[in-house]
């Protein structure tokens, strides 16, 4: 671990919220996280769960109760580590008398960005994010999706090195969400960090290579999402939408095990041959054959398995 | 200095579409506008009505939009979480919280401007008529009336920049609500600071802790009387530079001093 650069580390980051009266809420708790350099890092988990919280702390805009860390080296906060990273909180909100390129100017401005690299910058994120047609249009007139498109300009004006997203495709339609997750893909292609923080597991499962699941406020698991989601052991599956009664007792035969997720049957075999085999015998007998391959779990199996079917909203100490 | 600057820049702008303080500037201008009618009540005190009404609107009108925009600025920012994105940008505390309190104050001097602005109009139409001798009375000397007016509303301009300053600071420490009872509160008490002042003299045969008590009132409240120099206008004395910068100078060192305190609270507060 020496040897590979951290954008973000932090060790026992605990936050308890003292509500008065005595009651206290645990925020997150002893919370240690390694982000390397280059990777988009995912943390998962329920409301309330902290996500948000872990979010505000490594950002500095509210304070550990003990514990700490380091942003690209500097201190939780510092206005250093600043200057480069780019922040897009959830449902994000801006002033409302202006359009997006006096909005990023402004942003730009705090950078200390001017003149015409700013505004070829601007125009430059504003075509990325799809927002360039309506650059005259005040943030009052926005749509949910504007506003979050703008959100993702606001968090790239200063080409950060590290960026916070606090979930990055809420209230987005389908193509504006695929767009922002092509977004995600290319900085981190670019070489940047990028911190993701959602609930949505079928987003986060192709786009993160490390993830990390909060409960409580607490870590209860992570990973590579390639280690995360591997199957028990060396295991295969051949997956089968509505097998007839006779395929069915074939693949009960060969098969070690036969799970059902709604309408799909998947058998699950110890060694890769057979499950070849079952896969070619349900061609043959004119099966709807969907899947074969190495047993791979769901992010979203991953995460009930960690966090349980429940899961309160907040934990009160 | 860039920070402070765009935030205040922005801080103006929004200030300016907030319904309610127009609401009050629009209903200040009718009333400093309409003051000349208010002379008509008082037979051989019109000027005084005229600068009672006129200066005196300016004032109360001018502190209710400072209490009023100062105790919402930094709370509606949090509120509406547009503070999110701005603190975590190269954005101190401190630049952000002089940011938000320069911004409101350029709102205010604006609005303070305005309503200057109307009632220099009307006092520069009514005020020839108060040279000639009436029946009701002498002639007033206005040698020195006009300037004292223009010196009364730059005076305005920085008692309402302290009323700011301590709304701004009170909405970083307490709910905007408790805010604005605590500025009110400060400003009508500040009214009467002289008062406590000698209320502390040895000569009024009060207890020595009782005298500690009011004495230590007394230094700590801003004089906000000081910023009101209506007397001098009606009789006409000269309101001399030496007093006004005297004063401001004092506003502008209590202003700092609030300002260092409201960043000591803003600095540990969480958003």
């Amino acid at each position: 671990m020496a040897d590979i650069a951290l954008a973000i580390r932090t060790e026992n980051l605990t936050k308890i919220y003292y509500l008065g009266w005595g009651r206290r809420q645990v925020g997150v708790r002893d919370l240690s996280l390694a982000v390397e350099e280059g990777q988009i890092y995912g943390l998962v988990g329920p409301n309330g769960s902290g996500k948000t919280t872990t979010l505000k702390l490594l950002l500095g805009l509210i304070f550990p109760t003990s514990g700490g860390g380091e942003v690209l080296g500097e201190p939780l906060g510092s206005p250093r580590c600043k200057q480069r990273v780019g922040y897009l909180p959830e449902g994000p909100y801006f002033y409302e008398h202006l359009n997006a390129p006096e909005l990023l100017r402004m942003y730009g401005n705090l950078f200390g960005m001017s003149g015409k690299h700013l505004e070829t910058r601007i125009q430059e994120l504003l075509e990325l994010v799809g927002m360039w047609s309506r650059r005259d249009m005040r943030v009052m007139n926005y749509s949910r999706g504007m506003r979050q498109r703008v959100g993702v300009a606001q968090a790239l004006i200063n080409d950060p090195d590290l960026l916070f997203f606090d979930e990055p495709t809420a209230g987005l339609d389908p193509i504006g969400a695929k767009d922002i997750r092509g977004v995600i893909v290319r900085l981190r292609d670019e070489g940047k960090t990028i911190f993701l923080c959602s609930h949505l597991l079928k987003e986060m499962e192709p786009l993160c290579d490390n993830i990390a699941i909060l409960d409580r406020g607490q870590k209860v698991t992570q990973g590579s999402v390639t280690e995360l989601l591997a199957g028990e052991g060396h295991q295969y599956r051949v997956e089968i939408r509505n097998p007839d009664e006779e395929l069915l007792g074939k693949l009960q035969e060969r098969s070690d095990e036969i799970v059902w997720v709604d309408e799909i049957c998947r058998a699950v075999f110890s060694e890769r041959q057979p499950a070849m085999d079952a896969a070619a015998m349900v061609e043959d007998d004119g099966g709807y054959l969907l899947d074969v391959g190495p047993d791979r779990r769901t992010l979203e199996e991953v995460f009930i398995e960690a966090v349980g079917e429940v899961s309160p909203d907040a934990t009160d100490l | 200095m860039r920070p402070i600057y765009r935030v205040a820049r922005a801080t103006f702008w929004e200030s300016w579409r907030r319904r309610f303080l127009n609401g009050i500037l629009v209903f200040a201008i009718l009333i400093i506008g309409s003051s000349w009618v208010f002379t008509y009540l008082q037979p051989g005190a019109e000027l005084k009505m005229l600068i009672d009404v006129g200066l005196g609107s300016i004032r109360f009108f001018g502190m209710l939009i400072a209490v009023f925009l100062g105790t919402r600025l930094i709370p509606d920012e949090i509120e509406k979480r547009t503070i999110y994105t701005l603190l975590s940008k190269p954005v101190t505390r401190t630049q952000f919280l002089l940011g938000k309190f320069f911004g409101g104050l350029t709102t205010v001097i604006s609005n303070v401007l305005l309503m200057g602005i109307t009632f220099y109009i009307v006092f520069a139409i009514k005020a020839p008529q108060f040279a000639q001798p009436t029946e009701e009375g002498p002639a007033y000397s206005m040698e020195f009336m006009y300037a004292n007016v223009a010196k009364a509303i730059l005076l305005s301009f920085f008692e309402l920049a302290v009323v700011m300053g301590i709304a701004v600071v009170a909405s970083v420490i307490f709910s905007w609500i408790l805010a604005a009872i605590f500025t009110f509160f400060v400003y009508f008490v500040g009214q009467m600071s002289e008062f406590f002042g000698h209320l502390a003299d040895p000569d009024t045969g009060a207890s020595p802790i009782a005298r500690y008590v009011l004495g230590t009132v007394y230094r700590i409240l801003p004089h906000f009387e000081k910023f009101d120099v209506r007397e001098a206008i009606l009789t006409d004395v000269p309101v001399v530079w030496k007093y006004v910068g005297t004063t401001i100078g004092m506003g502008a060192i209590y202003v700092t001093i609030v300002l260092a305190l409201g960043y000591l609270f803003f600095s540990q507060r969480e958003v």
